[in-house]
């Protein structure tokens, strides 16, 4: 597998990230919601195939579960709920749309230039490389979920134990504010 | 292995469409999308800075935001479920009512 991956790592992850984009654009110019949320899946399935060819497989699987499995279900469930056909013919996009639309175009003509100089200017810095070693004993590429979790549970615990509980209060208040008004 | 520039390139590229989707679209629901491309393209430069530095926080902390957008969307869909039973509406253009 590995050899295979090194070979092909590099096109493998160009084909993965186009058809994120891809979807992520079909998430936003579709004119239907469920079109949006499949737009949305292609998108997460193929940053969960970016995070396999970056060797990041506890964390492809986790986005597998987290988000195909989950919260594209829940937003399914939502857009059954609500009837969206009802907003069909009111028009798509908000009033502030070219103007929005100028201020991304202008920061991401920034961003291009500083990617444009990284690439093409004389003095560029030199590219960053992507290594495999770890300093602190554990492979993070051979020994993908032993290390994650040597890094969750024991370098990180106290961010982890706040998110548990961000998780229940999110929980709680999911709850609480959907349900109807009288119990 | 793909290079670094690459990464973070696809990366902006995510980032870039999510912001457009939030400004541009009326949807509160494909707005609540384009809120979680925007954080996994966070998360791709975390996973691609951490096989840079070979170390593992950066794929940590990427686990740690994958709960934490697991949190925002079920409050960010509780919302919506209750803004309709309230309104009627789940377009983000006609909801400007401090009182509700």
């Amino acid at each position: 597998m590995d050899p295979l991956l090194a070979a092909t790592g590099q096109y493998l992850f160009h084909i993965f990230g186009l058809m994120a984009v891809a979807g992520a654009l079909g998430l936003v110019f579709s004119r239907n919601a469920i079109h949006s949320i499949v737009g949305f899946l292609l998108s997460m399935l193929a940053v969960a195939g970016c995070y396999l060819t970056l060797s990041a497989e506890f964390l492809a699987v986790a986005q597998l579960l987290v988000y195909a499995g989950g919260i594209v279900v829940l937003f399914l469930f939502v857009v059954m709920l609500v009837e969206m056909t009802k907003f069909k013919e009111k028009g798509l996009f908000q009033g502030q749309t070219k103007a929005a639309v100028a201020v991304v175009a202008a920061g991401a003509l920034a961003i291009v230039g500083v990617f444009w100089r990284t690439w093409f200017a004389p003095g560029a810095a030199q590219a960053l490389t992507l290594d495999a070693g770890l300093g602190e004993g554990l492979d993070v590429a051979a020994q993908n979920a032993q290390a994650v979790s040597r890094g969750v549970f024991a370098g990180y615990l106290l961010p982890f134990e706040i998110l548990s509980v961000i998780l229940l209060v999110a929980l709680v208040g999911a709850v609480v504010l959907a349900k109807t008004e009288r119990v | 292995m793909p290079s670094m520039n690459a990464v973070l390139f696809i990366s902006f590229l995510l980032f870039s469409v999510g912001v457009a989707g939030v400004l541009i679209r009326r949807n509160v629901l494909i707005i609540l999308m384009c809120v979680e491309l925007m954080l996994n393209a966070a998360n791709l430069n975390l996973v691609a800075f951490a096989r840079h530095s070979g170390t593992v926080a950066g794929q940590a902390f990427a686990l740690l935001v994958m709960g934490l957008a697991a949190a925002e969307v079920s409050i960010g869909l509780a919302l919506v479920v209750a803004l309709y039973r309230k309104k009627d509406t789940i377009q983000v253009d006609q909801i400007n009512l401090l009182k509700g």
